[in-house]
């Protein structure tokens, strides 16, 4: 009887098994799904991202970071958007800034509708400001703005004091929301319903899976500001591997590709490359001696041969880093700031100066060593896991010139706090968000951050960080930020190891861009929303 | 008696599993608040938010208070929320723990089948040629990482050969309904689960055979043969299913491990399960998450333990008279 019953389970089994296979054999040809082929006709164009899920896109759905802003703002419309060049118009047709009020002024246009039919108007720009008032979002700092008025189809916004970054940081990152969906919401963060994506931007809201981390957006065919290009669009989810072999597929049109992937890729697709907003700095411990002192942070910045560290760490894919926290290239970079090109004798110069003398090696040991009042210079370089690498390399060019590193090797937030206690010595950090408004230099510098030098030692260092963000003069903040730039340099509160590239992929079916000082606050990605639009 | 002390054990491991991980972040260096909710709530969260969450886990109060609170509201079925993921850590992990039983049980019943096929040829073939061959290769696979083999699977019969898609559990977006939608999750399924089950494969294969090995040298089995009965039949019905009592009694320690193998696997195909969940939550450090998956991930290998153990001792005669 059990044999029986067990014959008829295996043969079940064994039979659901065969059909299974059966069925998945059958599937290569026909099912083929034409969705998927990303055919001229259909227009639709598909995103590969290797994370997928970015949280739901609205101003309190999607998470925190670059993606989550980037799905957002193909939905949402702000005042005034960026392109490759800088500002342009956007809800707005024009704006100006009234010193002496301290009121920019944005007008808006009369054409606008939202995606569910009704029009835009001033009311909801107010109603946006007021409700983000009451409901922060992280994105936008409000604190500096004092008033909103509405004047016919002009908005009015004063500002307690001069805030130059206030047209990218706040007018071109803040999404206005519809104020006859939003009034009634108390909760934001779990108003998920399909309204709660309802913008004004060139894409309408159509599906978002948390699981499969996939989006499906829909062209807004009466966007203002002119004619998409796609019917569709998809972000799918894609293993990084992957990347590569999807776009061959034909399965994806553009996602970020391995820097290892670019020789592959280069000569079939376009691949676009951005370096300096990301960057891998160290820091020093300049609350202590030795390196409270300035001259040996400069000498360790002169034993460092940064070349040599991104072919070793990075195998090439980056830009070694400049003393002035902006890359070479960004138009806020100061050109006459000091180098400090790779100088060993330079560093031996700066420590015999501070009182420092080179002992020879005694037999067993490779390199001499600096001695000062009988003591050895011994530091300790604070790194992660993933980052030893770098330590070693580091190690290994300090020891050259006598500098003796011991590398510890931490969990990220343990790294972190140590940083935030100024328990360390050496520390190896990285980060993002340099390739935006110049305040990101009060960030860095000023904050009380672990990403942040912290460093209001020199006075007139920390007055210049002050003014620049109230310059409203750009070619006067030029100067100051320029300035900064140079005394930083000189200080070197943190010295930038290097700026690692990344990069995307695309068939050019879609002329992708990167964004000026990237899109919204900063976020290098070459997925402006304009790239889907022609302008008239 | 002996029942009763098995259950013990796997009601102390339960517990000490929940206090591990009720002190883990606990006893990480800096503010145990950030530890489990991570930053993401710090940079999130207004200071209120903080203190009540604070009030609410009683982090203010004594260990065995906080201990307390969280044993209650896991009985409440609440393992904290997620601020990364901006969701509850129960609803995220639920979300994906169908696909991640549709994985490790289709790679568990594939592995199980093939590994017992396999083992009773070997055993059955002991000296020959073709049992070498077997036991050579399939060894010779399951000592490669699992997601080795991921990787090989896809760059060969996805990209290569474009049989089967590049990753994910389902086409996004495709208008797929009933007997298509199942075509098409099982394509998406066929690759992560044979590489899975192929890591879990000689485990059965080697214990089949060795239990074949004995069964085939009992007099019962010289008996079926004396009595002329055919090779086959001596080999699978007879040999063969006693040979399955062991295989049985191990699977238990099988979901453990092809549970830990599709953690890899789920990253490499993009496969929206636990593994895949995890190494999300890693990398974005959000340890309200980590720490449910873990939890799930443990009372489920306990769980399946104590099912096999359960099984075992109802299909098994002896056990029950020991």
């Amino acid at each position: 009887m059990t044999r029986q019953r067990n014959h008829l389970i295996a043969t079940w089994i064994i039979g659901i098994l065969c059909l299974a296979l059966l069925l998945v054999g059958c599937t290569n040809q026909a099912g083929q799904p034409q969705t998927s082929k990303t055919g001229e006709k259909s227009l639709t164009y598909t995103i590969a991202d290797s994370v997928g899920d970015w949280g739901f896109p609205s101003p309190w759905g999607h998470y925190q970071r670059g993606p989550g802003y980037v799905r957002l703002s193909l939905i949402f419309d702000t005042l005034i958007w960026k392109n490759a060049q800088g500002l342009i118009p956007a809800l707005a047709s024009e704006w100006d800034y009234e010193q002496s009020t301290k009121t920019y002024t944005f007008k808006l246009r009369d054409d606008v509708y939202w995606h569910d039919g009704q029009k835009l108007t001033v009311q909801d720009v107010v109603f946006t400001f007021e409700y983000l008032k009451e409901h922060p979002y992280p994105w936008v700092d409000l604190k500096n703005i004092k008033n909103v008025e509405t004047e016919g189809d002009r908005v009015k916004i004063i500002l307690n004091t001069d805030f130059a970054p206030f047209l990218t940081n706040v007018a071109a990152t803040l999404p206005i929301i519809p104020k006859h969906i939003w009034e009634g919401v108390q909760e934001p963060e779990k108003y998920t319903e399909p309204l709660a994506a309802v913008g004004s931007g060139p894409f309408m809201y159509t599906d978002y899976n948390k699981e499969h981390g996939t989006y499906f957006f829909k062209a807004n065919e009466n966007y203002y500001g002119g004619q998409v290009l796609i019917q569709e669009l998809k972000f799918v989810k894609v293993n990084p591997q992957m990347v590569a072999a999807a776009l061959t597929k034909g399965e994806v049109d553009a996602g970020s590709i391995q820097p290892e992937m670019v020789e592959q890729l280069k000569d079939k697709y376009t691949v676009l490359s951005e370096s300096g907003s990301a960057n891998v700095k160290l820091m020093f411990n300049h609350k202590k001696d030795p390196l409270a002192r300035k001259e040996f942070r400069q000498a360790i910045a002169y034993a460092l041969d940064r070349e040599d560290l991104v072919a070793k760490a990075q195998r090439g894919h980056g830009v070694p880093g400049s003393p002035w926290l902006y890359v070479a290239d960004n138009k806020w970079h100061s050109p006459d700031a000091q180098q400090y090109e790779y100088n060993p004798s330079k560093t031996q110069e700066l420590l015999t100066k501070l009182g420092y003398k080179l002992e020879a090696a005694q037999d067993g040991e490779e390199n001499s060593f600096w001695v000062k009042n009988g003591q050895q210079v011994k530091l300790e370089l604070l790194c992660e896991a993933s980052q030893i690498r770098i330590a070693e390399v580091l190690k290994e060019q300090l020891a050259k010139v006598g500098l003796n590193i011991e590398i510890k090797s931490v969990e990220s937030k343990t790294r972190d706090a140590r940083i935030l206690a100024w328990d360390f010595d050496l520390a190896l950090n990285s980060h993002g968000g340099l390739a935006s408004d110049p305040n990101l230099l009060n960030k860095f510098i000023l904050a009380d951050d672990f990403n942040s030098a912290r460093y209001s030692a020199n006075e007139q260092l920390v007055n210049l960080l002050r003014r620049q963000s109230r310059a409203m003069d750009e070619a006067e903040r030029k100067t100051i930020v320029q300035e900064i730039q140079k005394i930083y340099a000189e200080e070197v509160p943190a010295f930038t190891l290097y700026y690692p590239n990344s990069y995307w992929a695309h068939n050019g079916k879609m002329p992708l861009f990167y964004t000026n000082e990237g899109i919204a606050i900063g976020v290098p990605i070459p997925l402006n929303k304009m790239s889907f639009v022609e302008i008239e | 008696m002996k029942q009763r002390e098995k259950l013990f054990t796997y009601v102390a491991t339960l517990l000490f599993i929940i206090i591990l991980n009720f002190l883990l972040p606990r006893l990480m260096p800096g503010d145990p608040f950030l530890a489990i909710y991570g930053e993401e709530a710090a940079l999130t969260l207004s200071a209120e938010t903080k203190q009540e969450l604070i009030a609410q886990m009683s982090l203010d109060k004594p260990l065995w208070i906080q201990f307390g609170a969280y044993l209650h509201s896991l009985f409440r079925g609440d393992l904290g929320y997620s601020y990364a993921l901006n969701a509850p850590v129960s609803s995220v992990i639920a979300g994906v723990l169908p696909w991640s039983a549709l994985l490790v049980g289709s790679a568990l019943i594939l592995s199980t089948l093939l590994g017992f096929v396999l083992g009773v040829e070997s055993g059955w073939r002991k000296g020959s040629r073709s049992e070498k061959l077997i036991l050579f290769s399939i060894i010779g696979i399951s000592g490669l990482p699992s997601f080795l083999i991921g990787v090989i699977f896809l760059l060969f019969f996805a990209a290569q050969l474009d049989w089967f898609p590049l990753g994910g559990a389902l086409t996004p977006y495709s208008d797929f309904t009933g007997l298509t939608l199942l075509q098409d999750i099982l394509k998406h399924l066929f690759l992560p689960a044979m590489a899975l089950s192929l890591t879990q494969l000689s485990e059965i294969l080697l214990l089949t055979r060795a239990s074949m090995l004995t069964n085939l040298s009992s007099p019962y089995v010289h008996t079926a043969a004396a009595k002329g009965l055919k090779p086959l039949g001596i080999r699978y019905r007879h040999a063969g299913r006693n040979s399955l009592l062991p295989v049985s009694a191990r699977l238990g320690v099988s979901v453990g491990s092809a549970l830990a193998g599709s953690l890899f696997i789920e990253i490499v195909f993009a496969y929206p399960g636990m593994g895949d969940l995890l190494h999300q939550a890693l990398l974005n450090r959000d340890y309200p998450l980590l720490q449910g998956i873990f939890l799930t991930i443990a009372v489920t290998i306990i769980l399946a333990n104590f099912l096999a153990d359960k099984i075992a001792w109802r299909i098994d005669p002896r056990m029950r008279e020991e």
